[in-house]
């Protein structure tokens, strides 16, 4: 559905991504893993064209281009068919939280206002924000503006959802009520492509993990067997690493 | 000394009239005038240069560096007693008005400019993310929250135009400052004069400066009355929250 062939994306002469292929199926949920630097963000930046890519093939659904080629139009059409979920939450902030659900909906799609806000109220309820709907971002504890955020992301209907590290830039007593939310959109079939940290959650979600290290893929393969049975020396040392910080 | 007194006090109480309606009638109009024109060409100054419009851009950056890097007075007397050998001639207002306008918008581009770059780019990012097109971002993102950031300098910025319409009164035109100069000049009471001219010039700023306050409250993004209670309800919520996923300590 989305997939990527021989990404490569330097800054400066530091070359992040060399040579990603990958992929992601209707409904699936993938999960990125991999040791800080390792280029995770920066895939998912080159996928929603948030950095420019220095080469590749980038494919979704029937669209099969080189990725330099692709224009301007084409990658605001792409836009309107994904979602993309911040680290850093980025909410609106001159606007509440049933506002920022509606924006994509209201000026991006020209939906009626009514509507737009029928649909917003039903996935800040999907989300768990139905009674904050007026509230500010600054208002909004961090788990609570990430919920909102994912509201924003899933109001559009998008055919596939981004997320990087959604719940790294919060207290560890948030992170639950994220992930929850992603767990329930998971099973409800959403495609998912995850950057994270938190290898249970992937190990309960995820369909499929890819292990990312130095700007490649060093392995990928279902969950379980990435996280339990790993083959590659660099994965196994990672996860190590990995476990050991969470025993601590 | 009784005399002089007396004499004092009815001087500043004849020329306060005088002074006051000198004010209302230039002053004020002189500053809302050059504001007014100065922040929109300042608008565009700032915007051809975050959309780095080529050539636009480079233009901005020049009439800048001409405009803060010579004196307000100079540019007064260029277009007032310099642009007639060109067989261009103003009278002393709308030469001052020009001359202001010019001038504030060069600093006031300025403050746009880095308010504008001072909102995260991530709220851009996430405004592309959503399905919106740059001129949409723009206006309904990143305008709205440069515009506060922006807001106190500009009003500082208002302020000093304020005082600085007094040197209008070099290139002819007769404001509260020619007016206080007159009297002065008159009465020989210089001191208490002046202290006037600048009394009344201390009302404006701080006519200025209340209503300063009454329009940064308005810009919040908070509903007022719920603040205190959002707040507390969201340090509730953090500390109600029991489901955890893994144990403690995030892993980075
Ligand atoms: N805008 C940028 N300019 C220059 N270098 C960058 C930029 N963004 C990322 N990098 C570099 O690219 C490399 C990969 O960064 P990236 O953020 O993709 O890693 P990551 O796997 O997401 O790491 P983390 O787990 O810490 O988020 C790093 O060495 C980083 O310094
Ligand atoms: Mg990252």
């Amino acid at each position: 559905m989305l997939g990527v062939k021989n990404l490569h994306k330097s800054f400066g002469s530091n070359e992040v991504l060399k040579g990603i292929d990958f992929n992601v199926e209707n409904g699936e949920v993938i999960a990125i893993i991999g040791s800080s630097g390792s280029g995770k963000t920066t895939l998912l930046r080159c996928m929603a064209f948030l950095e420019q890519a220095d080469d590749g093939i980038y494919t979704f659904d029937e669209l099969n281009k080189d990725i330099r080629t692709i224009t301007r139009k084409e990658i605001k059409e792409l836009r309107m068919k994904m979602g993309f979920v911040f680290q850093s939450f980025n909410l609106f902030r001159n606007k509440t939280a049933i506002q920022n659900v509606m924006e994509g909906l209201v000026v991006a799609r020209k939906m009626n206002s009514e509507e737009a806000r029928k649909i917003s109220l039903a996935m800040l309820e999907k989300v768990g924000m139905a009674d904050r709907i007026d509230y500010y971002p600054d208002q909004l504890s961090g788990g609570q503006q990430q919920r909102v955020a994912i509201a924003r992301a899933l109001a559009t209907n998008p055919e596939v959802i981004l997320f990087d590290e959604p719940t790294s830039a919060l207290d560890p007593e948030l992170t639950g009520e994220v992930l929850d939310v992603m767990v329930k959109l998971a099973k409800e079939g959403i495609t998912m492509v995850i950057v994270t940290h938190e290898m249970e959650f992937a190990r309960n979600v995820a369909d499929r993990i890819i292990f990312m290290e130095d700007g490649v893929v060093v392995e990928e393969g279902p969950a379980d067997e990435i996280l339990s049975n790993p083959k590659k020396e660099a994965t196994k040392r990672f996860l190590r690493r990995i476990l050991r910080n969470e025993e601590e | 000394m009784n005399d002089r007194f007396i004499r004092i006090v009815k001087i500043l109480v004849e020329s306060f009239p005088k002074l006051l309606v000198q004010c209302l009638k230039i002053t004020i109009p002189l500053t809302v005038l050059s504001f007014f024109f100065g922040l929109i060409l300042a608008l565009i100054l700032a915007l051809v240069q975050i959309a780095n419009i080529k050539g636009l851009k480079q233009f901005a950056r020049f009439y800048v560096w001409i405009f803060r890097g010579t004196p307000l007075m100079l540019q007064l007397f260029i277009i007032f007693y310099g642009l007639p050998s060109f067989g261009i001639y103003f009278k002393g207002f709308p030469a001052a008005v020009i001359a202001f306008s010019l001038n504030l918008a060069a600093y006031n581009s300025e403050i746009i400019r880095s308010a504008i770059q001072a909102v995260p780019i991530g709220q851009t990012e996430a405004g592309y993310m959503i399905g919106l097109n740059y001129f949409q971002v723009m206006v309904r993102i990143v305008l709205p929250q440069a515009a506060r950031i922006a807001f106190p300098p500009l009003f500082s910025s208002l302020i000093g135009m304020t005082k600085d319409t007094s040197l209008a009164s070099s290139i002819t035109v007769i404001e509260m400052m020619s007016v206080a100069k007159r009297i002065a000049a008159v009465y020989y009471e210089p001191f208490w004069m002046y202290m006037e001219t600048g009394f009344i010039y201390l009302m404006i700023c701080t006519i200025l400066t209340k209503l300063q306050a009454d329009f940064e409250k308005s810009l919040e993004w908070k509903q007022p009355d719920e603040v205190k209670v959002a707040m507390q309800t969201v340090e509730e919520d953090n500390r109600n929250h029991k489901f955890r996923w893994l144990g403690p300590g995030k892993v980075k």
